[in-house]
């Protein structure tokens, strides 16, 4: 009775896997034929790196910070900057972005404050050489020209509130990280916009802290 | 109508008029040969290229899309990359056998299609041992894959290659077993023969009557064929590639010639003996030539291992003998004393 | 000649690094009598990347996208193991929001990873489609990461004090939509497999690993729950807010490769269970907490285990107060599991032992850390 049994239902499993893989004859395929169709990327894609620029003026929204490069946890960005005599401003002169090492994984974006860095859903960046993978600025600038973005951050500085917003809140989550901050503050103290913030920040920095 | 006979009839007609006897034999021997090798090939592209599209629409998937409308000329292409590739021959390897292993599975494969009847008069010898000769060639193809697996100097191939031989000669006897049913029955040797005792309508075909035997040789086969859940000569996730592991280009490509000739070739075997040959299933339908029929029987009959093939998982080497010499063995048998009642009794 | 002259001998094999079914690059030392395997000897170690030694070079938040790379079928558990630790060690409270938005993300990456297991483990055993069929699915989920997250395999998702992101709005209705087809797609792999004969008789009765054994090597996950040992961190002890689900933990009774395969089918439908208990009763609030790369938290060390799609992962960080951890260790399931390999395997035809390799699911980049 049991071989009967087993044969029996072998037999219909058998027969129930048949059906399975026939039933799924006559299904759409999935696969999206690449080349003529393509994926459309969300909005949060963080693909290809690139620098924005302020769509006014053309000009980097880069502030040669640091902060970005500091954040990064496999050191894939290097950064010079000079001063800008007349403006005060600092500028980078080179940006370089080592995409071999780069892991993507979004903290130069978390850490800038200015929307100058951004993981865009852009790809097809294979080149035949290795050394082709070492981005530099003007490239970077280039394939983030039509990239669009939301000013919030940069918006809300410009309504001097952000930028020591932005600070105090990695300064005062936690009282031993104050220190370390305001190294890296003295890293950035040069952008001229939080130098005019630093006596607003002590007020600013409780009710910030909670509201975010 | 469109009845291939009378045209191979008028070209031996002009041969003769125009070529002594002698070089007529010559002439029609190599040419059938062609024929027989044009046609198989074609059908072998089709194949390679059907089973990517039928397993791609099993799996949601629309397989080789690129090349040609549905990709119809990818294994052209594949083909032509085949051809291109470094041969390469292991330093430690038993170089004439193994430059031989591919040759004999390819001849191997085609010379089963002398018996086969490919629609009405479409015969290369129609020989009266027919079955018989079937069986013996067929069984060739374990020789080459022995031969491969042991002259790579791998020991993947040849656990493959030893697994090949276990795997035939379990199988060979249930195979033959169950067409002796069918022998039984048509009192014959002949394959015309026994495409014409199969007339009329279908209930006349001798699947009807030897229901077990089909059973019995359509899983024999399968595992003769080498293909999936019976793959373990090849069977990549455990033994890489098998037997073949060590060729690349065209010998790789001939073994896989001859996987797909040999699923021709049972299912050839399967439609004329068990499934009426070139006839139609019903009189009425004759209108249409005979070897539409059968390539049509033949197609559906390879579909069917195709789905089986991306249906199941393998089956290991212990269980696939236990399986042929304690289930299929005695099956076999009782279908042929089941047969032998019943041409006693009727 | 007689029998006594035919002499026969053992045959070592190496099965790897390039082997299609060593999962990665694994190489297994095998001796094996005809098709019989007698010896395994598993070599580990060629994907190793000292992740441990790296973390004592990177402050707290930036070590999180390394996390990703320790499991790369479920970055969000080893995201959430981390974190998890982490917080603990810093006394970081986070909003519930982002509790709940960790259970869902995790989960779905317990269902892709289990599906990934499901589609290499029939391709071992010969089965071509039912691998594309749990891809699709995989695919849905990868779906759901990216427009969260925007990666599909290394996630960064987590972060100490909450969440990277917060879910879009066209993320739950696509989940819902999921959720609502996924049984009928499990259904489906279980017409395919689970009674079928030949499956039957590739997976029953290979690869026994009995309870004992499995305590001895400190098996964890589904391959110890197929031995029939009820042990889920999530139950046993409730990290994040997994007591506030209600689950079931399946467990098998045999502990052989086919108890190990329904163990995880079963899981694949308690953990679409909880994702829809999660999704429902969502709340509002805060996803995260802001805390800064120099984040420093207080001098001790602490120890957090959670229930990965493969078993226990735990971190142990020792902490002197300094922005970077000073010593980090990682416990990963497949390194223990695979461990039991060489016991379980022996004795089995090597197509067994590609079904045992399989059915423990090692995934190598954990092993090797």
């Amino acid at each position: 009775m049991g071989l009967v049994k087993e044969t029996t239902s072998g037999i219909y499993n058998l027969l129930l896997g048949l059906w399975v893989t026939f039933k799924h004859l006559f299904r759409k395929p999935v696969t999206l034929q690449y080349p003529d169709e393509r994926w459309e990327m969300p909005e949060r894609s963080r693909g290809t790196i690139v620098l924005l620029s302020d769509p006014e003026t053309g000009e980097l929204n880069c502030t040669a910070c640091m902060l970005c490069a500091k954040a990064c946890p496999v050191a894939a960005i290097t950064i010079e900057r000079k001063k800008d005599p007349e403006t005060k401003k600092n500028y980078p002169t080179l940006f370089t972005l080592d995409t071999t090492v780069c892991c993507y994984c979004g903290l130069c974006e978390q850490a800038c404050n200015f929307d100058a860095i951004k993981l865009t859903g852009k790809y097809e960046f294979s080149v035949s050489d290795k050394s082709e993978l070492l981005y530099e600025m003007d490239f970077l600038q280039e394939i983030g020209r039509d990239v669009k973005y939301v000013k919030k951050k940069k918006a809300a500085k410009k309504a001097k509130k952000a930028a020591p917003k932005k600070d105090t809140g990695e300064k005062s989550a936690e009282k031993p990280a104050a220190k370390t901050a305001e190294e890296k503050k003295e890293d950035s103290n040069e952008e001229d916009k939080a130098k005019d913030k630093t006596s607003g920040e002590p007020k600013e920095k409780g009710p910030e802290d909670k509201t975010e | 109508m469109l009845e291939l006979r009378p045209i191979f009839d008028a070209i031996g007609e002009f041969l003769n008029s125009i070529l002594p006897e002698f070089w007529v034999t010559i002439v029609s021997a190599f040419g059938t040969g062609a024929i027989i090798l044009g046609v198989a090939s074609v059908f072998v592209l089709f194949f390679v290229w059907w089973e990517r599209k039928v397993s791609a629409h099993m799996q949601q998937r629309y397989g080789p899309m690129r090349t040609g409308w549905h990709g119809w000329l990818q294994t052209i292409a594949d083909g032509v990359k085949l051809l291109q590739k470094e041969d390469l021959i292991p330093r430690d390897a038993d170089k004439l056998v193994y430059l031989f292993a591919p040759v004999v599975c390819f001849v191997a494969a085609f010379l089963a299609y002398v018996t086969i009847p490919f629609g009405e008069g479409l015969i290369v010898q129609d020989l009266n041992i027919g079955i018989l000769y079937i069986i013996a060639i067929t069984t060739f193809t374990v020789v080459s894959l022995l031969m491969a697996g042991w002259a790579s100097h791998n020991k993947w191939s040849l656990l493959g290659g030893m697994r090949s031989a276990a795997q035939i000669i379990s199988y060979e006897v249930p195979l033959s077993l169950s067409l002796i049913g069918v022998i039984m029955i048509a009192e014959t040797l002949s394959m015309v023969s026994i495409v014409v005792q199969q007339e009329g309508w279908f209930w006349n075909w001798y699947v009807f009557r030897q229901p077990l035997g089909f059973i019995v040789y359509y899983i024999a086969a399968t595992a003769e064929a080498n293909r999936t859940p019976f793959d373990i000569p090849e069977a990549e996730q455990e033994l890489v590639a098998g037997y073949n592991v060590e060729y690349s280009g065209m010998k790789w490509a001939m073994f896989f010639f001859a996987e797909y000739i040999n699923m021709l070739t049972i299912s050839a075997i399967a439609v004329t003996l068990f499934f009426g040959g070139w006839h139609a299933p019903a009189p009425f339908l004759d209108f249409i030539p005979s070897w539409i029929w059968f390539v049509g029987k033949c197609l559906l009959s390879v579909f069917v291992l195709m789905w089986f093939r991306w249906t199941y998982p393998r089956v290991r080497v212990d269980q696939l003998m236990a399986f042929a010499w304690k289930f299929m063995l005695p099956l076999a048998f009782v279908n042929i004393i089941l047969t032998g009642f019943g041409i006693y009794l009727f | 000649m007689s029998v006594k002259q035919l002499r026969t001998e053992e045959m070592l094999i190496n099965m790897g690094p390039q082997h299609p079914s060593t999962h990665g690059v694994c190489k297994l030392v095998i001796k094996m009598d005809g098709e019989e395997v007698k010896y395994i000897q598993p070599h580990v170690g060629f994907l190793h990347r000292s992740i441990e030694k790296i973390a004592e070079n990177r402050n707290y938040p930036q070590f999180v996208p390394y996390t990703d790379r320790i499991d790369y079928c479920a970055s969000m558990n080893a995201n959430h193991a981390y974190v998890v630790a982490a917080e603990k060690l810093g006394d970081v409270e986070i909003p519930e929001r982002a509790e709940y938005l960790r259970v869902i993300m995790a989960e779905l990456n317990r269902i892709a990873s289990h599906l990934v297991w499901l589609a290499t483990f029939t391709i071992d055993l010969g089965a071509v489609t039912p691998f594309l069929y749990a891809f699709r699915e995989r695919e849905d989920i990868l779906d759901l990461f990216e427009m969260t997250c925007g990666q599909r395999l290394t996630y960064n998702y987590m972060t100490i004090g909450g969440v990277g992101w917060d879910i879009p709005k066209e993320f739950e209705p696509k989940l819902r939509q999921f959720l609502k087809i996924f049984p009928s797609r499990i259904d489906d792999y279980e017409d395919l497999l689970t009674n079928n004969p030949i499956f039957l008789h590739r997976t029953k009765g290979v690869g026994v690993l009995p309870k004992e054994t499995a305590y001895e090597y400190s098996v964890s996950g589904p391959s110890l729950r197929g031995s029939g040992v009820k042990w889920d961190i999530r139950k046993a002890e409730p990290y994040s807010i997994y007591d506030k689900f209600d689950f079931d933990i399946p467990i098998g009774t045999e502990g052989d490769a086919w108890d190990r395969y329904k163990v995880r089918l079963q899981e694949l439908r308690e953990s679409a269970k909880i994702v829809e208990q999660a999704i429902d009763g969502l709340p509002g609030g805060d996803f995260k907490k802001k805390v800064p790369l120099t984040w420093k938290p207080p001098e001790g060390e602490v120890f957090c285990r959670i229930e990965a799609p493969r078993g226990e992962m735990a971190y142990h960080i020792i902490s002197d107060g300094t922005p970077k951890p000073y010593r980090m260790k990682i416990r990963t399931a497949s390194f223990c599991n695979l461990q039991v390999l060489p016991i379980i395997g022996v004795n089995h035809m090597i197509a067994d032992l590609v079904a045992i390799f399989g059915s423990l699911d090692i995934i190598l980049p954990e092993v090797d850390r």
